[in-house]
């Protein structure tokens, strides 16, 4: 090798000529900006600069199985107070034409004291156009006043579904530390599908760019507004609801405590869903939120709680097709096995009673009837196991997994969950009499029930409830894929207790009075005791008995008998849903949303 | 075998005080810009921290034996690119990029810590039994060792940092003893390839530039089209795999290369940047007093752009005094790797250095508006736990080098 290979010493050298070189060079451009144009510097930067101000985009627009819209947006005005040119003199004038309390202003003030004085505050959304008529009139007697025009949420199209759509609050601080884009006074999904599918609905943020001064005062649009980014909306979602079978449900509701759930049994489509009593997701989108939430949350009636995910009650005698299929699927009875009933059944010295005297019962009588015997009977006959195994299999006792967080499992109990409470092989026999006919220690949500009911109409297949049926990006649909499941039970045991159930309104049975001469409906009543007061009316259904499009589950609190209050409740949803179906056109109203967007951005 | 037992002679007190006192401008930078910000306030805390934490590890680690180096060499290196496939497989995504690992309350970037990795491996491979620097398979491989982890942060993708990687690498090679024709044939492929992405002529030009290199070196023919051959070759191979990267990841590179494109992004904060440096004057706003930081026209400026926090409010004085205790840690590592004996030690010196001195040129370039914005911080100033940790690793080792350099003759 001959090339020349320099020592260590030449190699020293070549980086101390690239190291001091580029101080050379460091050195002349500070001396040149710090020293020689210094002064220019200092102007320039006490003149102007270019300020990013992020605008929120609108969020994606909720629309029902037609594509009817739910829940939408409208503009709205929001004032603000920039705290470095306000004079805190006029807190009190403001107050009062805001109809504000006294001293709301000094506490926002303070609670924003940490903040730049030259960030505007927001003092209060959603304002009166005549309030900024007035405000444009006065505006020079306001100093460091101003309003912005914001989006909010428009619930005016006919369906309240507070515990659906969930509500938006401003961002708190622990929330900023997890999620990420987001900043001071942006709102946020706080429950329901808001808060679910936030990431889907939020869409993304514009950038406004303002020629500022060094004290952040605006003086102008940065390049007339043409590098500005204007903020993307987010997406839509087209929800399984049916908009008219929801009012319908909703309506039904009025003055009553329960909740109702419908599903399309062959793919666990939400159509419809009421916890009652409801509030207002108007009342959630003022500035006044605590003093909002304050009164909810005091409510003896629980307004906030979703009944229809969240609350347990005892199914009654909805219950009784579990125990009959276990019979009927490990061979214990047949559809002929009858059982004694004269009024009851004497177990030890302890008579469990029944409502009539039903002499000997078939399984489908017991059902049509709702004879307590028979399943007092049963249930001894098929034991705890098979009882809680059959339960599990119809998916009591554990979350269905829809699509909004708040959901409990409800309790369906075991030989183990016994033997804890009692020591192994000590409890009571007389406790599967209780679980026979669905009283005990099991409790249900109104979305298990329904789910349970699915399952009985579409023959033990259905999908995971759910509430969205897809996204709308950009203008094209793409569907969410639900969870099918099938829990493996034989059509014979199905058909015996659907037929069971359409005789329970079509045959002597305890729901005659919901008869309908052109829609066969299917379903059975409960009673459910209720240790805090009068017992809860239940009543489970799906329609058409031979190809069953809906499928329901009502609980009323403190109504009485199933058949009397909760069934008649379920024939209107049904129908609603089969008959008076006021369709959407199918067609997306673009222009609409596009109009109000670009209302928002001028 | 004697050793001379005086202070200064185990440990250099210019090189350490330079360290603490850019650690102290930092500090003063990093409570300036976030004190009373609604979400960085907690910063200067962290980052005081942080300082203690590197500053017992420095020590820790200047006490350790000099074989301990060459011994944790390989595994600190294979650890590192563990980590890197790690983090692209399971890290946290932030501002674009996948580069965190994430041990709750507790973040990490593998990048910081594979820097030290890529050192010590190189410096290890070079040393070890004297290899021929010249012989091409041993100078491959060590490009190797330097350029695999570059490409798994380039994948991240974190351009800036993988950008670091292949500067490092290259001036370890050249500290090493190549030929300059073997470096030719070395750095050539690469500036041939970013000629490529500035354009057509660019690309052409360079392959022109390197035909008469060719001939200047008067090698044999077949040895001038092979390394011609590789040039186009490597040019085209890139083109290929920049088709494959993802349409972010792209745009991501084009930016880097042309950040003007972006004036809104890139281009504001060198302009922000440039009006908070330039209105601090000769002796500056005065601490806590700078208006541009204060009102914060530069988001999270205490990371990469915290030199104009010391240029706004410490003006031209103190902007000079920072570059002076740099070009005191520059010139005490240079003066190390050159007096170093051990082949390994000289290396991993020279390594720290150019690990320093890029970071320190992109940054600095960047803040007074002289190079592109590329996303780096400031060594021991800008706020970041892991980048001072590292920084103050790789000190000790090179401190610890220092003290036994005379146990080789």
């Amino acid at each position: 090798m001959k090339e020349q290979v320099f020592g260590r010493d030449v190699r020293r050298r070549i980086l101390y000529v690239i190291i001091i070189s580029f101080f050379i060079v460091s050195f002349i451009q500070l001396f040149n900006m710090q020293v020689l144009q210094g002064s220019i510097y200092t102007v320039k930067a006490n003149e102007n600069s270019i300020k990013p101000v992020y605008l929120t985009a609108p969020r994606g627009i909720l629309y029902d199985r037609n594509n009817n819209i739910l829940v939408g947006n409208e503009p709205s005005f929001t004032l603000r107070i920039t705290p470095d040119k306000y004079d805190t003199s006029l807190n009190r004038y403001l107050e009062t034409i805001l109809g504000l309390e006294k001293g709301y202003i000094n506490g926002l003030l303070e609670k924003n004291r940490r903040m730049s004085p030259y960030v505007p505050i927001r003092i209060a959304k959603n304002v009166d156009y005549k309030v900024i008529a007035w405000y444009e009139e006065n505006a020079e007697k306001l100093p460091g006043v101003d309003y912005v025009i914001e989006t909010r949420r428009d619930y005016s199209f006919g369906v309240r579904g507070s515990h659906i759509f969930g509500y938006l609050r401003e961002i708190n601080k622990s929330q900023m530390d997890k999620m990420t884009g987001y900043s001071l006074g942006d709102e946020v999904g706080y429950a329901g599908i808001e808060k679910n599918y936030e990431s889907v609905l939020r869409g993304e943020k514009g950038i406004r760019y303002l020629l500022v001064d060094s004290h952040q005062k605006t003086i102008g649009r940065y390049n007339s507004g043409k590098s500005d980014i204007a903020p993307i909306k987010g997406y839509d979602l087209i929800l399984t609801l049916d908009k008219y079978t929801q009012q319908v449900a909703e309506s039904l509701f009025t003055d009553k405590r329960g909740a109702l759930v419908a599903i399309e049994p062959s793919t666990g489509e939400i159509l419809a869903m009421v916890s009652s009593p409801m509030y207002d997701l108007e009342n959630f989108s003022s500035m006044y939120f605590p003093k909002v939430w304050k009164e909810l949350n005091e409510d003896e009636d629980k307004p906030l709680f979703n009944r229809a995910t969240m609350s347990i009650y005892s199914p009654g005698s909805t219950f009784k097709m579990v125990p009959a299929i276990a019979g009927l699927e490990e061979g214990i009875i047949t559809e002929k096995t009858r059982f004694f009933c004269n009024g009851g059944y004497y177990f030890g010295d302890r008579f469990f009673k029944c409502l009539h005297y039903h002499s000997n019962t078939d399984l489908v009588t017991s059902i049509e009837k709702s004879c307590n015997a028979y399943y007092y009977q049963l249930a001894l006959k098929i034991g705890l196991d098979n009882w809680s195994k059959y339960a599990a299999k119809f998916g009591f006792g554990r979350k269905t997994g829809i699509d909004i967080g708040e959901e409990t499992s409800g309790l369906l109990p075991t030989v183990q969950y016994y033997e804890n409470a009692f020591g192994k092989g000590r409890w009571p026999k007389g406790i599967l009499l209780s679980l026979g006919i669905g009283q005990g220690e099991l409790s249900v949500t109104p979305l298990q029930l329904a789910q349970f009911t699915a399952l009985l109409a579409n023959y033990g297949k259905s999908a995971k409830p759910h509430l969205v049926k897809g996204i709308l990006k950009n203008g094209k649909f793409r569907g969410i894929e639900p969870q099918y499941f099938d829990i493996g039970i034989s059509r014979g045991s199905f058909d015996i207790v659907r037929h069971a159930m359409y005789l329970v309104v079509n045959g002597a049975g305890t729901a005659t009075n919901i008869r309908l001469p052109d829609i066969k409906i299917a379903g059975k009543t409960g009673t459910a005791q209720n240790p805090h007061g009068d017992d809860h009316s239940i009543f489970i259904g799906f329609a058409p008995y031979e190809n069953p499009k809906i499928a329901v589950a009502v609980v009323v609190e403190n109504a009485g008998y199933g058949s009397t209050v909760a069934a008649p409740i379920a024939r209107d949803v049904i129908k609603a849903y089969l008959n008076g179906h006021v369709h959407g056109d199918n067609k997306i109203i673009k222009n609409e949303i596009a109009a109000g967007v670009s209302k928002i951005e001028n | 075998m004697k050793i001379d037992y005086k202070l200064n002679d185990r440990f250099d007190i210019v090189f350490f005080v330079s360290v603490l006192l850019l650690i102290l401008f930092g500090l003063a930078a990093i409570y300036s810009s976030t004190a009373n910000h609604p979400n960085a306030s907690q910063n200067f805390n962290k980052q005081l921290v942080f300082a203690i934490i590197s500053l017992v590890i420095f020590f820790v680690i200047y006490t350790l034996p000099e074989q301990a180096f060459k011994n944790m060499a390989v595994p600190v290196y294979a650890f590192s690119l563990f980590l890197l496939i790690v983090v692209l497989i399971a890290g946290k995504t932030v501002y674009g990029a996948k580069s965190w690992l994430d041990f709750g309350p507790v973040g990490f970037q593998p990048s910081e810590f594979a820097k030290i990795g890529a050192i010590l491996g190189i410096s290890y491979w070079i040393s070890y039994k004297e290899r021929d620097i010249n012989n091409i398979k041993d100078i491959a491989i060590a490009i190797g060792i330097g350029f695999l982890p570059a490409l798994l942060i380039l994948l991240e993708p974190d351009t800036g940092t993988s950008i670091i990687f292949i500067i490092l690498t290259i001036s370890i090679v050249f500290w090493s003893g190549i030929s300059l024709f073997a470096l030719f044939v070395v750095l050539s492929p690469l500036i041939v390839t970013f000629a490529s992405l500035l354009g057509t002529i660019y690309f052409i030009a360079s392959l022109f530039a390197v035909i008469i290199a060719l001939f200047i070196f008067k090698r044999d023919l077949f040895n001038s089209i092979a390394i011609f051959m590789l040039n186009l070759g490597a040019s085209f191979f890139f083109e290929y795999g920049f088709r494959l990267l993802k349409p972010h990841q792209q745009k991501r590179i084009e930016t880097f290369i042309n950040p003007y494109a972006d004036p809104l992004g890139a281009g504001y904060n060198a302009l922000q940047a440039k009006l908070a440096i330039g209105s601090g004057g000769i002796w500056g706003k005065g601490f806590m007093q700078g208006n541009q930081t204060q009102l914060r026209f530069i988001p999270e400026q205490w990371t990469d752009f915290i030199y104009c926090v010391i240029g706004e409010e410490f003006g031209f004085v103190g902007s000079i005094i920072v570059l002076l205790l740099f070009l005191m840690v520059f010139l005490r590592l240079l003066h190390f790797a050159s007096i170093s004996k051990d082949k390994f030690g000289s290396l991993v010196i020279i390594g720290t250095l150019t690990l320093y001195f890029s970071h320190f040129a992109i940054n600095i370039g960047m803040n007074l508006g002289i190079t592109p914005v590329i996303g780096i911080p400031l060594p021991f100033l800008s706020y970041g736990g892991s980048s001072l940790l590292v920084n103050m690793i790789l000190a000790g080792i090179v401190m610890s080098i220092y003290k036994n350099r005379k146990l080789h003759t």
